[in-house]
């Protein structure tokens, strides 16, 4: 019982990673579904510049499916879209400036979006999902290792994750200001379910 | 009383300018410093650079447009003083508007020449052209003359004030005054 509750857990929270006011598909077996809490879940990046301080952004509007195979975790899926006009950095020219052409270029390019294709347990609290992450139009393979968290809130239980990763803006084609602006990408992503 | 009538004081005109001038320059420098130096974040960071942006250029168009009507401004007689002093008022006040357009230019050529070009709104209103393409060469020699442009401005602008002050209170004489503003005779 215990067993199949934390596997139930853990696909429903690698579904649960990255997408937001999703709901985990019920499953054939009469598996526990989660709830994503978007006041709990994140997006955030974090870049560095030459003479400049760390620079931290978030998506403030994203999306996402799950599809979980509670017996084949394998076969779980994870598809998520993050709106690239909702990045914040605590400046609305900060922003313009981020969403504009030379980075997110959000007019051409609305969402960033994130399919996973594998799921693989590490350890008790550790998996990893392997997919592609599409941003300005180019599509590259992603690996994240989410660490897993169960939290016991009043009678529900709750799952907390995080996922901690580092991309490489140029394989993407977004060059502006590197070398000043960094190449790597550093993303922390959050999120919290709830036992429905 | 041969010769062209020469005012008390300095006119509205050439005042306003004179201290609006010297506190967006005082601003200018406060900003600089702290966007550079100061423990702001990133997104205060931009914003200081952004306003520091606008500031500058004002201060340019300020500038050149004050030099440009200095003909029209009728200027008070100059004060009793020993030759070498009235050259070194002279030099500094003639330094300080060079180093001002120059500093202004300077900073238009860090902006344009950027390896990480940044459109340059002015108070939000339009869009500042850039004077030259991204060239990281070009960039760090602006940046390298638009420092010391801004150091010498500042010791300069030192030096302007103890001058000024050295007039008030050691010479008792009305060269500070009347270029004070709300001064009534």
């Amino acid at each position: 019982m215990q067993d199949r509750l934390f596997r139930t857990a853990r696909t429903a929270c690698l579904a649960a990673m990255l997408a937001a006011a999703a709901q985990t598909p019920a499953p054939a077996a009469a598996a526990a579904n989660w709830r994503i809490d978007p006041e709990r879940t994140h997006i955030a990046f974090a870049i560095d510049g030459v003479g400049y301080p760390r620079t931290r952004g978030e998506f403030r509007r994203f999306d996402g499916r799950i599809a979980v195979d509670f017996d084949h975790p394998d076969r779980s899926s994870v598809v998520f879209h993050a709106l690239s006009q909702s990045v914040e950095l605590g400046s609305p020219s900060f922003d313009d400036f981020v969403r504009s052409e030379g980075f997110l270029n959000a007019a051409r390019y609305p969402s960033i979006d994130f399919v996973s294709k594998s799921v693989e347990k590490i350890d008790e609290h550790t998996v990893r999902v392997t997919g592609d992450l599409t941003l300005i139009g180019v599509t590259r393979p992603l690996s994240v290792d989410v660490a897993v968290q169960r939290e016991a809130a009043g009678a529900r239980q709750r799952l907390a994750f995080t996922a901690k990763t580092t991309i490489n803006r140029l394989e993407f084609g977004m060059n502006a200001g590197f070398p000043l602006v960094a190449r790597d990408v550093e993303l922390v992503i959050s999120s919290e379910a709830a036992e429905l | 009383m041969s010769g062209r009538l020469r005012p008390e004081r300095w006119g509205a005109l050439p005042i306003a300018l004179h201290w609006l001038i010297a506190l967006i320059i005082a601003a200018l420098i406060v900003i600089g410093w702290r966007m550079v130096h100061g423990e702001l974040s990133a997104a205060e960071t931009f914003d200081a650079y952004q306003l520091h942006k606008s500031l500058g250029f004002l201060v340019l168009a300020l500038t050149v447009a004050r030099l440009a009507a200095r003909g029209w401004f009728a200027s008070p007689p100059e004060p009793q003083a020993p030759r070498w002093e009235r050259w070194l008022a002279s030099f500094t006040q003639g330094a300080l508007i060079v180093l001002t357009i120059g500093a202004g230019l300077a900073g238009w050529l860090v902006v344009s020449a950027s390896p990480l070009p940044i459109p340059t709104r002015f108070f939000n209103l339009f869009v500042i052209p850039n004077i030259a393409r991204p060239d990281a060469a070009l960039f760090a020699a602006a940046v390298g003359a638009h420092k010391v442009a801004a150091w010498a401005i500042a010791g300069l602008a030192a030096l302007h004030v103890a001058g000024a002050l050295k007039h008030h209170l050691v010479d008792r004489d009305d060269v500070l005054r009347r270029m004070l503003p709300f001064v009534r005779e």
